[in-house]
């Protein structure tokens, strides 16, 4: 019972890490029709980003949060101008094309630049973690499921109870109809751009600690992520959050009783197993939402 | 002068023509009703004037300044709230949140928005009670009466109508058109229909619309004199056919 509740707590950690980012690849496919194949980069670029200031130019911690976070932002501004903007008006595949060159951009760019070398980023908190009865919580699982649970409530906040995120919602459902009422639509796409670059850059922020920061990082939380929308159901927003969780607890506990070095695998073989049972995923039935 | 003037209008979709030299003016205060056969340019039309559609040439001035070629948010900044075909009320949003968002032309408060929202529910009585109710989950009658507070929520100096009675029941037909001649006493209204008898039961000016021109244009009492006219877009001479589509 205890190594459950232990297990319980690092599969939610983990899984909090997908959820975020599931949520970046939700937003931007209900705001664009596209999926983002960079959206994963954003959390190695973040976490890059991080190491340049934080272990190289040894600022303050949260002052190097900070400025990745804000780095974030600017990459998602120029990520809206240079990939999606420009082929706004064409179908949805060459702009899913110009993600994955953006995503081979970054990749690369960050290779060429910082070298192949794996990076070790520090924790937030020197205490390792506190022991709670059975369970040892980590604090930096403990700092991601805090975040997590705090973004959830601001998501929540900021598109069910102010106009700017009614806005964003109208113009994800019917662009056209968005413009005829003065909804700024290429602002709203902005907004969208900026906070996923800013959300899959937390996540690649809060996981640094507990992987290595490495190039390959981002593709494999993207694809984690990405398998987690589809089992929480495709554009849903609740569905991305409970898809990253419960792919993060089913992957813990795979590892733990059945196989480590099949970790990886349960996450996709549970993906298969959605796709041929309940293609439209846990909360599939709600996407009457686009009529 | 005219509220909207239009001189020589032509919109193309690609090789396909579908406004050719489309004049005709709306004068303030009026309702002007546009009829025509599938097809035939109505909505073209409307899609022009609110910026969804650019023209190829010709002008389109309202209150004496060109708006050809604006986009759509600019132009309903100016005061040309477009209701378009098919109701498009947010499927995902409430019946309220649908309405305010109609006030995204002007610099408004939400807490403002949610004050006209309410009040907007004095002209539609009859979806006050949807008020929370998303928008899919609506009848075709009630998405109509959203659309069109939606539309009046921009507070417009024109608002175009696109097909209001479409695919409704004749009685749901007759409260949109009861809500048409309230709306018509602070209002300038521009109005695309395929039902000729309620089209016209309403306006002050008529024009008949055939493979992308205008051919007919006048008041309603001389569109229904031309016989020609009536028996091939008003329904037949003389027969009653109100709250039922003419082909």
């Amino acid at each position: 019972m205890d190594l459950v509740l232990q297990l319980l707590f690092t599969g939610i950690g983990i899984g909090a890490v997908y959820a975020l980012v599931a949520l970046g690849f939700v937003l931007i496919f209900r705001a664009t029709n596209v999926v983002n194949f960079a959206q994963g980069e954003f959390s190695m670029v973040a976490a890059y980003l991080m190491v340049v200031c934080a272990v190289d130019l040894e600022l303050p911690y949260w002052l190097s949060f900070i400025i990745a976070l804000a780095g974030m932002a600017v990459i998602g501004v120029i990520f809206n101008l240079g990939v999606y903007y420009p082929l706004r008006h064409r179908t949805y595949l060459p702009v899913i094309i110009a993600t994955i060159g953006a995503s081979i951009l970054m990749a690369n760019g960050v290779l060429a630049l910082y070298g192949p070398q794996p990076q070790v980023l520090p924790g937030w908190f020197d205490t390792p973690g506190i022991q709670l009865g059975p369970v040892y919580l980590d604090s930096q699982y403990l700092l991601i499921i805090v975040v997590t649970i705090a973004l959830v409530i601001f998501n929540y906040w900021f598109f069910e109870h102010t106009m700017i995120g009614k806005k964003l919602q109208a113009t994800s459902q019917d662009k056209e109809m968005a413009s005829l009422l003065g909804i700024s639509v290429s602002t709203m796409i902005m907004v969208t751009f900026i906070y996923s670059a800013v959300l899959g850059g937390l996540a690649g922020l809060l996981v640094a600690p507990i992987l290595f920061v490495s190039i390959q990082m981002g593709s494999t939380i993207a694809l984690k992520a990405f398998a987690a929308t589809i089992i929480g159901g495709f554009g849903d927003v609740t569905g991305a959050i409970i898809g990253g969780l419960a792919l993060g607890i089913i992957e813990t506990f795979g590892a733990a009783y059945i196989s480590v070095p099949y970790k990886d695998g349960f996450a996709f073989l549970v993906l298969v197993l959605f796709l041929v049972f309940r293609p439209q995923g846990i909360f599939g039935e709600r996407v009457a939402e686009k009529a | 002068m005219p509220l909207l003037e239009i001189n020589d209008l032509n919109v193309r979709y690609g090789e396909i023509v579908a406004l050719r030299g489309v004049s005709f003016n709306v004068e303030e205060g009026q309702v002007v009703t546009l009829l025509g056969a599938n097809g035939a340019g109505k909505s073209t039309t409307l899609r022009a004037i609110s910026g969804l559609a650019k023209p190829a040439s010709g002008d389109i001035l309202f209150d004496g300044k060109s708006i050809a070629g604006l986009g759509p948010e600019a132009i309903v900044r100016m005061g040309i709230s477009h209701v378009p075909e098919g109701r498009r009320v947010f499927p995902g949003l409430t019946v309220k949140e649908n309405i305010m968002l109609g006030g995204s032309n002007r610099k408004a408060s939400k807490a403002e928005l949610s004050g006209e929202a309410d009040a907007m529910f004095d002209l539609f009585p009859d979806i006050r009670k949807f008020s929370g109710a998303l928008g899919w989950t609506l009848s075709g009658g009630q998405l109509q009466m959203v659309a069109v507070a939606r539309g009046l929520m921009a507070k417009p100096r024109l608002l175009l109508l696109d097909e209001p009675s479409l695919g409704l029941a004749p009685v749901i037909v007759q409260a949109v058109f009861r809500i048409i001649t309230e709306i018509r006493l602070s209002t300038t209204v521009l109005l695309v229909e395929q039902n000729a008898r309620m089209g016209l039961s309403v306006a002050d000016q008529g024009y008949v619309l055939e493979t992308g021109r205008i051919v007919l244009g006048g008041k309603p009492e001389d569109l229904w004199a031309n016989e020609a006219i009536a028996a091939a877009y008003l329904g037949g001479h003389g027969k009653p056919a109100a709250g039922l589509a003419a082909h």
